[in-house]
């Protein structure tokens, strides 16, 4: 190891911190390494560790009419979600700057954030109840993603919000005496500046909506099943090699999906530290 | 085109405070104006009222002898550069100059000819696709200003335009920003706490404190003829001693006084006292000598404890002048000397020296 800061400042007694380090991520990632490793074993039911290896439950997991229909009514119900997520989301952090009192700002924000934390059971109860209610409603997927968009809204609220708040606060004003409008101030001035934070925000509300399971329990239509309903269901039935297999896909796309954004992300802050380092030297 | 700014008894009050209390000021067309205060007296604000992002409870705001009080900022055709210029970040230096032309619906032909006019004006003529992030302070200054040029406005606003340069840099951006105002010939007000930076830019400078504007007038009458203490000793070095009508009293009577003299340091010299008998004279104790390359800084304090500054020729022989050595300051030319004389001429003024 180099000569780092953690090194130079706590010697040795950094040891310990590295061995929970390590621990963690074991704790993180061990059980989906068993999930993994299960899903390529030879035989039908799920054993560890596995006993030879085949690739037949992914061929049957992707043969699956079943399975295969769950996942083309998840990936409908994140993208649509997503798109409605994405745009309130966004609508109301761009509101909120516009507010003058800073008491109301504070109060709206609270208010976006509080349904991060009410279980989706509640959603789920309201929604279905406002189901029985209204016809156009029912046999559909409408509801659901509804639901769905509502849940991942206050993701896209908070990215959004912080790569407002990292903007000039001078920017909005120097438009408008510049003679812009407020169209134009949205669409040439707020929304390049947060396009990124708003593509974050668009792959949390997706990772979150793919994933969620309590909705589509609910408000699902009869016949109709989500990806996680179907592992759900299937796990019920019985523990076959499918499920396991299943879930190493969706995590693989899941992983696939935040690293690669991260990786982009990443990649884009060094250009414009390097950027700003050289205007420092001109 | 150039406007003639009025600014009529303008009140300003934010949350409990009331920024600008009763400010009028009026301004020719093509004047460098300067609001020159402490922070906190109100000068942002003014400029903020002008610009019209701020609201303001009463007075009026004319620009060529019309309100404009009920204009949205986007119609006052003003140009704005914010005190941390504001550049789009996400835009290039050329797409942020043809900013406020996009805004006037310009065709693009025009939007190019008036980007390359604007920036070659300042001096960044081949900087067109440079990004904002790849320029240093003083290249993003000229920018911010090309841009707030743009679309020909009727009034410069600059907000601290030196607050976040390195002080070469300063003096030189003072200097070009003039020029590009006499060039341009365009109406400007400038904020600063800065006095040096207001005296180079200004045609006129206005004085504010605790939301007044406490005098307005050129750099040189500011200097020389001060309405009261306040302006004497906001702007350079002033002594301040008792004075009567018929001038400067004698240390030690001020409790006849009507009036403040302002005396500046270079109008001070060392005296002998047996020479000057008879003249205006002050006696002290030396404290501090410092060369300061165009003078020697002479700071004494009189028998009464004021502190009196004095300014010496860079080839004074200062070696007499140590520490703790008596001095005798007398008045070069006694008409230099400014008397401020109190609203109430009749009433005795108690000096706090």
């Amino acid at each position: 190891m180099t000569d780092s800061p953690l090194r130079r400042s706590i010697g040795w007694y950094r040891i310990p911190i590295l061995i929970v380090a390590v621990l963690t991520c074991l704790l993180f990632y061990l059980p989906f390494l068993v999930v993994v490793a299960t899903s390529w074993t030879g035989t039908s039911y799920i054993i560890f560790p596995p006993e030879g290896f085949s690739l037949q439950s992914y061929i049957g997991v992707l043969g699956d009419v079943e399975w295969m229909d769950a996942f083309k009514i998840s990936l409908r119900v994140a993208g649509i979600g997503t798109v409605i997520a994405v745009l309130l989301g966004t609508l109301g952090a761009l509101a909120l700057t516009r507010l003058r009192s800073r008491a109301a700002r504070r109060w709206i924000r609270t208010l976006f954030i509080v349904p991060m934390a009410i279980p989706p059971v509640a959603y789920a109860v309201g929604l279905y109840s406002v189901s029985l209610r209204a016809t156009a409603l029912q046999d559909n997927l409408g509801l659901l993603i509804l639901g769905e968009a509502l849940l991942a809204v206050p993701y896209v609220f908070v990215m959004v919000s912080s790569g407002l708040s990292q903007a000039d606060p001078a920017l909005r004003p120097v438009a408008s005496t510049l003679g812009a409008g407020w169209p134009m101030i949205v669409w040439r001035v707020d929304l390049p500046m947060i396009a990124g934070h708003m593509l974050a925000g668009a792959v949390f509300a997706f990772a979150v909506i793919f994933d969620e399971v309590v909705l589509s329990v609910f408000l699902t239509p009869v016949g109709v099943k989500t990806l996680p309903l179907q592992m759900l269901t299937a796990s019920q039935e019985e523990l076959s090699p499918q499920l396991t297999a299943a879930s190493t896909l969706v995590s693989m796309a899941a992983v696939l999906l935040l690293g690669g954004y991260s990786l982009f992300s990443s990649r884009r802050a060094a250009r414009a530290r390097r950027l700003s380092r050289k205007a420092a030297t001109v | 085109m150039s406007i003639a700014l009025s600014i009529q008894d303008v009140r300003v009050t934010l949350g409990q405070f009331e920024v600008l209390r009763g400010v009028s000021l009026d301004a020719a067309p093509g004047t460098f104006v300067t609001l020159l205060g402490a922070s906190g007296s109100g000068k942002t604000t003014l400029l903020n009222v002008i610009a019209g992002l701020q609201h303001i409870d009463s007075g009026h705001v004319l620009f060529d002898g019309q309100n404009v009080e009920s204009r949205p900022p986007r119609k006052r055709k003003v140009g704005v550069v914010f005190q941390s210029y504001a550049l789009f970040p996400h835009m290039t230096v050329g797409e942020n100059v043809a900013f406020p032309l996009r805004a006037a619906r310009r065709p693009t032909a025009e939007r190019r000819k008036v980007v390359q006019e604007m920036l070659d004006l300042v001096d960044l003529g081949t900087m067109v696709n440079r990004s904002p992030a790849s320029l240093s302070g003083g290249q993003r200054q000229r920018v911010a200003l090309a841009r707030a040029l743009a679309s020909d406005p009727g009034i410069l606003l600059l907000d601290e335009p030196m607050a976040a340069l390195d002080k070469q840099l300063r003096e030189r951006m003072q200097v070009e920003i003039k020029r590009i105002q006499q060039q341009v010939g365009i109406t400007t007000v400038a904020v600063t706490h800065d006095q040096a930076e207001a005296m180079t830019m200004s045609d006129l400078v206005a004085i504010m404190h605790e939301g007044q504007l406490v005098q307005i007038d050129s750099p040189e009458n500011l200097y020389r003829r001060p309405v009261d203490e306040y302006v004497a000793g906001f702007l350079g070095e002033a002594n301040l001693f008792p004075a009567d009508r018929q001038g400067l009293l004698p240390p030690g009577t001020g409790d006849t006084a009507v009036g403040t003299a302002v005396i500046r340091p270079e109008d001070l010299v060392v005296v002998d006292p047996a020479q000057a008998a008879g003249h205006w004279q002050v006696k002290g104790v030396v404290r501090l000598v410092s060369f300061q390359g165009s003078r020697f800084r002479l700071e004494m304090t009189t028998p009464s404890g004021q502190s009196v500054v004095c300014s010496l020729p860079p080839h004074t022989d200062a070696s007499v002048l140590v520490p703790g050595a008596e001095v005798t300051l007398g008045c070069v030319d006694p008409d230099r000397i400014h008397v401020i004389r109190p609203a109430q001429a009749d009433q005795p003024l108690k000096l706090v020296a």
